[in-house]
């Protein structure tokens, strides 16, 4: 049996891969399981779901807590979630990331293979929704399903309207996924959990890794109106003198800010990765 | 002191008023209809300060006392059957919420007004504790015995007391009132443990978060530290994924078992300062040399002390233990009794669809370990409200007597009555 | 009635804090942050199975029941609780969303402003119940798409009308009712501060733009509460005891409802006859209201 963890960020369709990952295999004809972990969590909050593959109908009904292969759809996502845990030892990491295996921050005896599923998504799809990009990345690195079964899965997951912009957006994934390169002489960056500096109530937590885009606010330009500051959902921004700041520990990049601000003061801007 | 010819649901307003409740949710339901006539009187007078909640249903009642004891009020309420049915969703809720509410339920069946115990024994999976009178007088002192035992820390659960339907709820009996002044001796105000004021939230969360985050990350397995059910108000915080909530169960079952030694402490309490006890989870009446005794809840236990008395006449050596707590089961006490006779007849007044009579399964349940078990009979009486006279409980105690001694019986409940 | 305001008499003081896990743009979170900055912080909040118990890092005691029909119950315990301790100072405040409150909620809702209960009821509407992925509830408008009334060939979305409950608490001759928008803040807030200092049971529903639910970029979340408001799709309006109706927002001239459509994933498929459809009906309620302001009604 082969067992895979996928990790994510609610809204890049973590579980929506891992259905299709397995109704692709079971075209193919083996066993397959696909789980996800829910929670009351949302769109931009790690998630995880998994994925089993064997020969025999699959009876084992817990989480896979040792995988053989790990997928990570979200570029910043390792900077605070450990997803070489449990990883066995000769294991493969796909990941989405625009730099090489060496950029990842990742090292162990495993190998990594790399994608930028993220400029894929954003150019072909036009949101970044890596799922499917990611997925293409899977076939090519693994080479346990084929791009055909990945496909004819997609069709019967998503809404036929974007199931063609989808298709390529995996197909140019397998083309430009990196090899497997080994990572066991690489040196592992910390994983940093951002607890939140304030008091800790319900959910209060770091969002700044949840975002693709941030804003920049422009201080002279900035008139002080206020607008800005009442409508952030976040409360991540607050007058100082006058002038608008945000709090980029709680911003989600959600961008009403710079849409509301009527002297266009606030640009969005792409996060570094 | 005082006594009068009084109606169960008269005792239960009684009982509310001397301990001294300041929160009544009130929707009418046959047969406690008049239990909230009752209190409306005791209040529209002034004799009772109280909020009077008339509400539009029986999960608002519920819910309205739960939130109100969190916010410091002591909080009853009363159904029946249906009404019962209806409000378990809410039953759940205050029960984890260590809401110490009082409910007195008038047993009622389930598509009839007549009364079994179907419906709070339906209810025992909710975390309320379940006590059963047998007399207007039990109804009274259990009332009030009902908000220390709640209330008291080591529990801190919501309770239940039960009367049969029209056999106590519309029959008057004579029955003491207590003094006010000894009961606020016995019952002192009630104070919400936790109670959610804006002065102290951010200091209260401050403590929670001491213990809880413990520097882990929001999405780890949580550690419950000692106590932590005190911050169940605080749902809200440990509702994320990945929190394992598996040990508030056993926080809550850990809790009910203290309550078996804090309803035996409270009894003695009120015997002591009221002169009427009534032995706690369970009374064993003229069982001390018994070769077989019947268990009974309710009213069917009132009768079937006749039933005992009249063949004790005879020479037979037969006792009842009249159960009074079903939850906390007393399954110690039973093994005691187990040790002791040989056969036990359990009189259902309810059944469990599909495998049997509830108190039944309990008893065989808490004898199975002993070395020389008791033979455990069982028997379906007065359901859907059906009369249960003398000769029936006779019969039952005869033929338990005739298997102590070596008769035949197997598994198999017998209806009485048909 | 309530006074006029401008954005510089929003208070500063934060009453949430940040880093809450609601979705980008999620208008309720906007919905939480301002209700709870004009209430201040001597306040507590009830809150039963929707999307903000999980979201809202609001500073004040909060009451989270999953008993899902049970917010005015806890609202009325709370209230009644605080009542019998001496401290009736302490506003009690739901926040619960469309479900809880036009569905399920319904009965408790009705029965509590039947007995006049001394509370604020806050409901932030985005239409259905978005926490469980976006099914429709009775406050779902005419033809929107939702995950169980959906655009296919034998469904064209939700066949019936969104329930008025603004105007069915208002005939039960609470002290005070009110719709309000995330896009207009200062309405918002005066009407809050206003009843706040009412007693009695306080009625407020809110239009909360839901971007995951509604199929719309996260940055429009403000802009499409602003076309819904100047459509006349959401009217501001207040009614003080059931009986004296103010619109407290009067644009000169609407404008079309498409606008306020068009940029919503929900309403994608509006054919031009249904458009028009809800065209029609918008304008004709806006003629009534604009007959019954400030007017004694009911």
């Amino acid at each position: 049996m082969i067992e895979i963890r996928f990790h994510g960020r609610g809204g890049q369709g973590a579980v929506t891969a891992v259905k299709i990952l397995a109704s692709a295999i079971y075209l193919e004809g083996k066993y397959t399981q696909a789980i996800p972990m829910y929670g009351t969590e949302r769109r931009g909050a790690p998630v995880a779901a998994f994925c089993r593959i064997d020969d025999t109908r699959i009876r084992e009904r817990d989480l896979v807590h040792e995988p053989d292969i790990v997928v990570v759809l979200d570029s910043l996502l390792s900077r605070s979630v450990d997803v070489t845990d449990g990883l066995k030892s000769g294991g493969l990491i796909i990941v989405n990331h625009p730099g090489t295996y060496k950029d990842t921050g990742l090292a162990g005896n495993f190998k990594i293979a790399t994608v930028d599923a993220t400029k894929i998504a954003l150019d072909i799809i036009g949101r970044p929704i890596t799922n499917t990009a990611i997925l293409g990345a899977f076939a090519k690195a693994t080479g346990l399903v084929k791009l055909e079964s990945l496909e004819e899965a997609v069709k019967g997951e998503l809404p036929s309207r974007i199931i063609a912009t989808n298709v390529e957006a995996m197909r140019r994934a397998y083309a430009e996924t990196s090899a497997p390169a080994d990572a066991s002489g690489l040196k592992k960056a910390e994983v940093v959990k951002k607890a939140s500096t304030q008091p800790l109530i319900s959910y209060s937590r770091v969002v700044s890794d949840w975002r693709v885009t941030h804003p920049v606010i422009d201080k002279v330009a900035c008139v002080g109106c206020k607008r800005c500051w009442v409508y952030c959902p976040e409360t991540a921004i607050s007058m100082v003198e006058d002038k608008a700041e945000v709090n980029y520990d709680y911003c989600k990049g959600c961008g009403i800010c710079a849409e509301e601000c009527l002297v266009h003061a606030i640009k969005m801007e792409r996060e570094e990765v | 002191m005082k006594s009068e010819v009084m109606v169960g649901n008269k005792a239960v307003a009684y009982a509310v008023k001397l301990a001294r409740a300041n929160l009544i949710a009130a929707y009418p339901i046959t047969p406690q209809t008049t239990i909230v006539e009752y209190l409306s009187d005791f209040v529209a007078s002034g004799e009772l300060p109280a909020e009077f909640v008339t509400v539009e249903g029986e999960i608002t009642a519920q819910l309205v006392c739960l939130s109100g004891s969190i916010a410091g009020a002591r909080a009853f309420t009363a159904t029946s059957g249906e009404g019962l049915l209806y409000m378990s969703h809410a039953l759940h809720h205050t029960a984890r919420y260590w809401a110490p509410v009082v409910m007195a339920v008038v047993n009622r069946s389930v598509r009839t007004m007549q009364p079994d115990h179907t419906d709070l024994l339906a209810q025992r999976e909710t975390g309320w504790i379940q006590l059963y009178c047998e007399n207007n007088q039990e109804v009274l002192d259990t009332g009030i015995m009902a908000y220390k035992i709640a209330e008291d820390e080591r529990v801190r659960l919501p309770v239940a007391f039960a009367l049969d339907g029209y056999v106590l709820s519309f029959t008057a009996e004579p029955v003491t009132i207590p003094e006010q002044e000894k009961v606020d001796g016995f019952l002192k105000p009630f104070k919400s443990l936790y109670p959610v004021l804006p002065e102290t939230w951010d200091a209260e969360l401050a403590e929670y978060k001491k213990h809880w985050q413990q520097g882990k990350g929001i999405n780890e397995p949580f550690t419950p530290f000692p106590g932590d059910e005190n911050f169940s108000h605080l749902t809200m915080v440990s509702w994320g994924k990945g929190h394992d909530l598996q040990w508030r169960w056993r926080a809550h079952h850990e809790a009910m078992m203290r309550a078996k030694k804090v309803i035996k402490e409270v009894d003695e309490e009120y015997g002591r300062i009221f002169g009427r006890s009534y032995g706690g989870l369970l009374e064993e009446y003229r069982c001390e040399d018994a070769e077989a005794v019947i268990v009974a809840m309710g009213t069917l236990a009132s009768t079937s002390r006749v039933v005992i008395d009249n063949m004790r006449k005879q020479g037979k050596r037969v006792g009842l233990v009249k159960l009074k707590s079903y939850r906390p089961f007393p399954d110690e006490e039973f093994k005691d009794i187990g040790k002791r006779v040989k056969a036990i007849g359990v009189i259902d007044r309810n059944i469990s669809l599909g495998e049997g009579g509830i108190v039944y399964g309990s008893v065989r349940s808490a004898v199975y370990d002993l070395e020389e078990r008791p033979k455990v009979l069982g028997y379906y009486a007065g359901l859907a409200g059906r009369e249960v006279r003398v000769r029936d409980i006779e019969k039952v105690a005869e033929r338990t007597l005739k298997v102590a001694r070596g008769g035949e019986t197997d598994s198999t409940s017998t209806w009485i009555g048909g | 009635m309530s006074k006029k305001m401008s954005i510089r008499d929003l208070r500063d003081e934060e009453v949430v804090w940040s880093g809450n896990p609601a979705c980008q743009g999620c208008g309720g979170s906007i919905v939480g942050r301002l209700v709870f900055k004009a209430l201040g912080r001597n306040s507590a909040r009830v809150e039963v199975a929707s999307c903000a118990p999980g979201f809202m890092n609001i500073r004040v005691p909060s009451f989270f029941g999953p008993a899902f029909e049970g917010a005015a119950a806890f609202m009325t315990g709370l209230s009644r609780g605080y009542k019998i301790i001496g401290r009736e100072d302490i506003v009690v405040a739901g926040l619960i969303g469309d479900g809880g409150t036009v569905d399920i909620g319904f009965q408790g809702l009705s029965g509590a402003a039947e007995r006049n209960e001394n509370v604020m009821w806050f409901t932030y509407d985005n239409e259905a119940y978005m926490n469980t992925g976006g099914q429709r509830s009775s406050a779902t408008p005419e033809h929107a798409q939702t995950t169980t009334t959906p655009i296919a060939k034998m469904s064209r979305g939700k066949t019936s009308e969104k329930k008025n409950v603004p105007m069915i608490l208002a005939l039960h001759h609470v002290p005070y009712v009110a719709t309000a928008s995330i896009a207009y803040p200062e309405d918002m807030t005066a009407k809050i501060v206003y009843a706040k200092e009412l007693k009695g049971f306080r009625y407020m529903h809110i239009f909360s733009p839901c971007p995951t639910g509604w199929g719309t970029d996260p940055k429009d979340t403000i802009k499409i509460a602003r076309l819904s408001v100047e459509s006349g799709l959401w009217p501001l309006y207040e009614i003080l005891d059931g009986h004296h109706m103010r619109l407290t927002y009067k644009p000169r001239e609407l404008k079309p409802v498409s606008e306020a459509l068009k940029v919503q994933g929900r309403f994608r498929h509006l054919k031009d006859e249904e458009i028009a459809s809800i065209q029609e009906t918008t304008t004709e309620n806006w003629s009534r209201l604009l007959a019954m302001d400030g007017k004694d009604i009911f």
